[in-house]
């Protein structure tokens, strides 16, 4: 059973299709049982930051999840919102404070090419930095992702750090830190790619 | 490289998929002619005219999409209030297009991007040709049929300013017309605004699609007019954009 976290915010319906296209039970839940008895998490998320910490608080699920992820070492895969709600905090809207897992602040992409826009939105590749992490088995590097965001995850000095993007310079698409793992991009809504990378998480993580 | 994008849209008519022509229902389909593993984002709008029409056979709809297809999907049609954004959220929608309800109240552009985040409201503006502007072209709402004074780029940059994380520009003329995108609406956007500019209306070819990213300006070219494209067709199209010279994902 695949527990996918619902604080409220976010894309769980597509996330919820691709997990069980991958042949998983998904269950969309906010409930501290259910969650303890998933195999895997998942935090999805598509929204702002404050509205996504607010409401993880408002759901007790900041203590659920650092009990379940920290304590019991069980594997979360955060996308988008989710990935940066596991840094150190995040400058949009204010000054927001993460869950930390992840030792990297959230600040607004500012390419250094003016022409390019904001917030990048699109398929782009994906450079494994490092590529034996679990995620990518099977995945070429350079392969093909959906973004589309306006905030990213600073590079975490603890080397977690295992892909990143450039868009007017590189940034920080994916990082693995034992059982934290989290994506930028959105794998559940690229293709084939990000199917075998969601697939990797739920076998192999 | 971030790619240009080929996006197809499909309009929804009662829950069965129509071509428009001049913004009005012209040809029915009885199959979806989407390939689902080429096409990079799908755009799935419900024309229904009656306000008060059951829209449960278009959220069958989307669901069915958001079922078979792993790409983004964004949905529309009739959104004036958040509970309706959510409600298409609720049933596949990755993003919400919003038209006449954000001319109607501009504060929704505002509300969804504070739920869901900019990248998640897309404005949808429908311009015609106009002698009264100095643009040169007028917004019009509800299914083009309604003036609003405004100039696209004006709109599109305030809907930017509102909170729109994309903005999408339809020239009612060009709809069905398979004239080609109407570059000079296409650029106005595309100079008024820092967000990316999704085109639609006109595409008769592939070389209408370079031009609209190469003329245009444009971060992603639309196309509605499905019988074009068969199962093979997305994907020729985008290896004639490369061929081109345009970034695109194959």
């Amino acid at each position: 059973m695949i527990g996918i976290v619902d604080y409220g915010l976010g894309n769980l319906t597509s996330v919820a299709g691709a997990v069980s296209k991958l042949g998983f039970e998904p269950h969309i839940t906010s409930d501290a049982d259910t969650l303890a008895a998933s195999d895997k998490l998942i935090l999805p998320g598509v929204g702002a930051f404050p509205d996504g910490m607010a409401n993880l608080a408002n759901r007790g699920l900041i203590d659920i999840l650092g009990d379940l992820v920290i304590k019991q070492r069980k594997p979360i895969l955060g996308i988008c919102l989710g990935f940066q709600l596991l840094g150190l905090s995040s400058e949009e809207f204010g000054h927001t404070p993460g869950l930390g897992w992840i030792d990297a602040p959230v600040t607004r992409l500012k390419p250094a090419d003016n022409a390019l826009r904001v917030p990048h939105v699109g398929w782009n590749d994906l450079t494994q930095t490092k590529p034996d992490c679990i995620l990518f088995d099977g995945i070429a590097d350079q392969s093909l992702f959906y973004f589309v965001h306006t905030f990213h995850m600073e590079t975490p000095p603890d080397g977690s750090q295992v892909g990143t993007c450039d868009y007017g310079g590189a940034f920080t698409a994916a990082v693995q830190k034992g059982n934290v793992f989290g994506t930028q991009f959105h794998p559940e809504k690229s293709q084939q790619a990000g199917l075998t990378l969601l697939g990797n998480f739920l076998e192999k993580a | 490289m971030l790619r240009n994008r080929l996006i197809t849209v499909l309009t929804f008519n009662d829950g069965t998929l129509f071509r428009t022509k001049l913004f009005e229902p012209d040809y029915r389909y009885t199959h979806n002619f989407v390939d689902s593993w080429s096409v990079d984002e799908i755009v799935i709008l419900d024309i229904t005219r009656d306000p008060n029409a059951d829209k449960r056979a278009f959220y069958d709809v989307v669901t069915q999409f958001a079922k078979e297809c792993f790409v983004p999907l964004a949905v529309g049609g009739g959104i004036r209030t958040l509970d309706d954004a959510r409600q298409m959220m609720a049933v596949g929608g990755d993003k919400v297009v919003v038209n006449s309800g954000a001319v109607e109240r501009p504060k929704l552009i505002t509300e969804i991007a504070e739920a869901y985040g900019s990248q998640c409201a897309v404005l949808s503006v429908d311009a015609r040709k106009s002698e009264i502007l100095d643009s040169g072209y007028e917004v019009f709402s509800h299914f083009a049929g309604q003036p609003t004074g405004k100039a696209p780029g004006d709109w599109a940059l305030e809907g930017e300013k509102l909170g729109a994380g994309e903005i999408m520009i339809t020239s009612v003329e060009r709809d069905g017309s398979l004239q080609g995108y109407d570059l000079a609406l296409c650029r106005q956007v595309t100079e008024a605004v820092t967000v990316p500019v999704l085109g639609m209306a006109g595409a008769g070819n592939w070389k209408h699609f370079v031009e609209g990213v190469e003329q245009g300006g444009l971060s992603a070219v639309c196309t509605q007019n499905i019988y074009h494209f068969t199962e093979t067709s997305i994907a020729s199209a985008k290896k004639f954009m490369e061929k081109k010279g345009i970034p695109v994902r194959l």
